[in-house]
C-alpha cells in the first residue's frame, strides 16, 4: 500500500504538476493521467484513485477557470447550461461505481483511454481551419442566442465570436460526459471540448477553458460520494492537489499563446500506451 | 468585441471566489503536512478538512452564479445555477 515518505511527496508533487500542465493545455481535467499513474505506478486501489483524481480535478477546475473567466475564455452561460446534465451525470456514474468490481473499472478505464488517444490524435490532425471560430454577425432585425460569446485570442491578435447551437444534444452527450467522471475519475472534458467545438460551434480554446470551468462540478459532485463512502486518502489527494494546482497555473499560461493541436497528437500515443496497460491490469 | 461592466465585474466575483476555496485548501494541506512530520493527530484532520473545502469550492462558485444571474436578470440562468447547486447539495447527503 501507499506510504507518503518525502522520495515518495516529491515525486508525485512533480508529476502532478507535470498532469496539471498537460490538464490546462489539453482541456482536461487530468484524471486520464492521475489514475494510470496512481494504479500502475502506486498500486492504489482504483476506488481510491479515482476519488484521489476527482479532488485534484475540482482542483484544477477551479484554479484554471478563476483566469478563464477573468480573461472572458470561458463561456459562463454555456458553463452553467450544460452543468445541469453534467452533474446528474456524474452523480449516477459515482454511485455505479461504489457498486462494480475493480476489474471491471480498469477495463472501462482503458477503453475509455484508448478512445480518447484515437479522438486526440484525429482532432490534432485536422485542419486548424476546420477548428477556426465562425464569425458571429447579427442577422438584421435579430439578436444572438443568450449562450453565444466572444474572447481575444493573443495567438492571432484579435477577438473571435461564436454562435453556440445544437445545445439539446450536447447536453445529452454532457450527461453521458458526467456519468463516465464519477465512473472513472475523469473530468469529462475529453468528452466535453470535442462536444462545444464539433457540435456547439465553439472555438478550441473557447470550449477548453469551458470545459475546465465546468468539470469542477460534476467531480465535486463525485467527490462527495466518494467521500461518504470512505474511498479518499487525504495524505495523496493532498500531494497531488499541490502538485497539478501549480502545474495548472502554469499551463494556463502555455494554452493562452500555444497551439494546443501539436500537443495533442504527441501524447495521444502515450495515452494509447496507458490504455494498453489498463487493459492487460483488467484480466 | 468591449465586456460591458457588469460582465466584467461578475467575472471577478466568480474568480475570487474559486481562488478562495483554492488558497483556503492548500493552506490546510501544508499544514496538515507541517503537523503530519511533527507526528501530531490533528494533521489527518487538517488535511481532510483542505479537501472538504476544495470540494465545496464549486458550490460556492455556483451559488455566486445563481447571486449574479439575478442581478443581471438572467433568471433562466439563475434557475439552471440553482439545480445544480441543489445536484451538489443531494450528492453530498446521498
Amino acid at each position: 500500500m501507499f506510504d507518503l515518505n518525502f522520495l515518495n511527496f516529491s515525486l508525485l508533487a512533480f508529476l502532478g504538476f507535470f498532469i496539471g500542465i498537460l490538464g490546462s493545455v489539453l482541456g482536461v481535467g487530468g484524471g486520464v493521467f492521475i489514475v494510470p499513474l496512481l494504479v500502475l505506478a502506486l498500486g492504489v486501489p482504483i476506488h481510491q484513485a479515482i476519488a484521489v483524481s476527482l479532488v485534484a480535478i475540482v482542483a484544477t477546475s477551479s484554479a484554471v477557470a478563476s483566469v478563464n473567466v477573468e480573461r472572458g475564455l470561458a463561456n459562463m452561460r454555456l458553463g452553467v447550461a450544460l452543468e445541469v446534465p453534467t452533474a446528474l451525470g456524474s452523480i449516477i456514474g459515482a454511485l455505479a461505481a461504489s457498486r462494480l468490481s475493480s476489474n471491471l473499472i480498469y477495463l472501462l478505464f482503458s477503453i475509455m483511454l484508448a478512445a480518447v488517444s484515437i479522438s486526440m490524435f484525429l482532432k490534432g490532425r485536422r485542419s486548424l481551419r476546420r477548428a477556426a471560430s465562425v464569425h458571429f454577425q447579427a442577422a438584421a432585425g435579430g439578436a444572438g442566442g443568450a449562450l453565444d460569446s466572444s474572447f481575444f485570442d493573443p495567438s492571432t491578435g484579435s477577438y473571435t465570436s461564436y454562435r453556440v447551437k445544437n445545445m439539446a444534444p450536447a447536453s445529452f452527450v454532457s450527461f453521458f460526459a458526467g456519468g463516465l467522471s464519477g465512473l472513472l475519475g475523469i473530468g469529462g472534458g475529453v468528452i466535453q471540448v470535442p462536444v462545444m467545438n464539433l457540435l456547439c460551434g465553439v472555438p478550441f480554446k473557447a470550449a477548453a477553458a469551458t470545459s475546465n470551468f465546468l468539470i469542477g462540478v460534476s467531480a465535486a459532485a463525485s467527490v462527495f460520494i466518494y467521500l461518504r463512502k470512505g474511498y479518499l486518502i487525504p495524505d495523496l489527494a493532498a500531494v497531488i492537489v499541490i502538485g497539478v494546482l501549480f502545474g495548472s497555473f502554469a499551463g494556463i499560461h502555455i494554452l493562452y499563446k500555444a497551439r494546443s493541436e501539436k500537443i495533442q497528437i504527441a501524447f495521444s500515443a502515450f495515452m494509447f500506451v496507458v490504455a494498453v496497460k489498463m487493459f492487460m491490469t483488467a484480466f | 468585441m468591449v465586456k460591458d461592466f457588469s460582465e466584467k465585474k461578475f467575472g471577478k466575483l466568480i474568480q475570487r471566489t474559486l481562488l478562495a476555496g483554492v488558497f483556503l485548501s492548500l493552506f490546510f494541506f501544508f499544514l496538515g503536512f507541517v503537523f503530519r512530520l511533527t507526528g501530531s493527530a490533528a494533521a489527518e484532520g487538517l488535511l481532510r478538512t483542505g479537501v472538504l473545502l476544495l470540494a465545496i469550492t464549486p458550490s460556492a462558485r455556483v451559488t455566486m452564479l445563481v447571486y449574479g444571474y439575478c442581478r443581471t436578470k438572467e433568471y433562466h440562468l439563475a434557475l439552471a445555477a440553482f439545480t445544480v447547486l441543489s445536484l451538489l447539495l443531494v450528492s453530498a447527503l446521498i
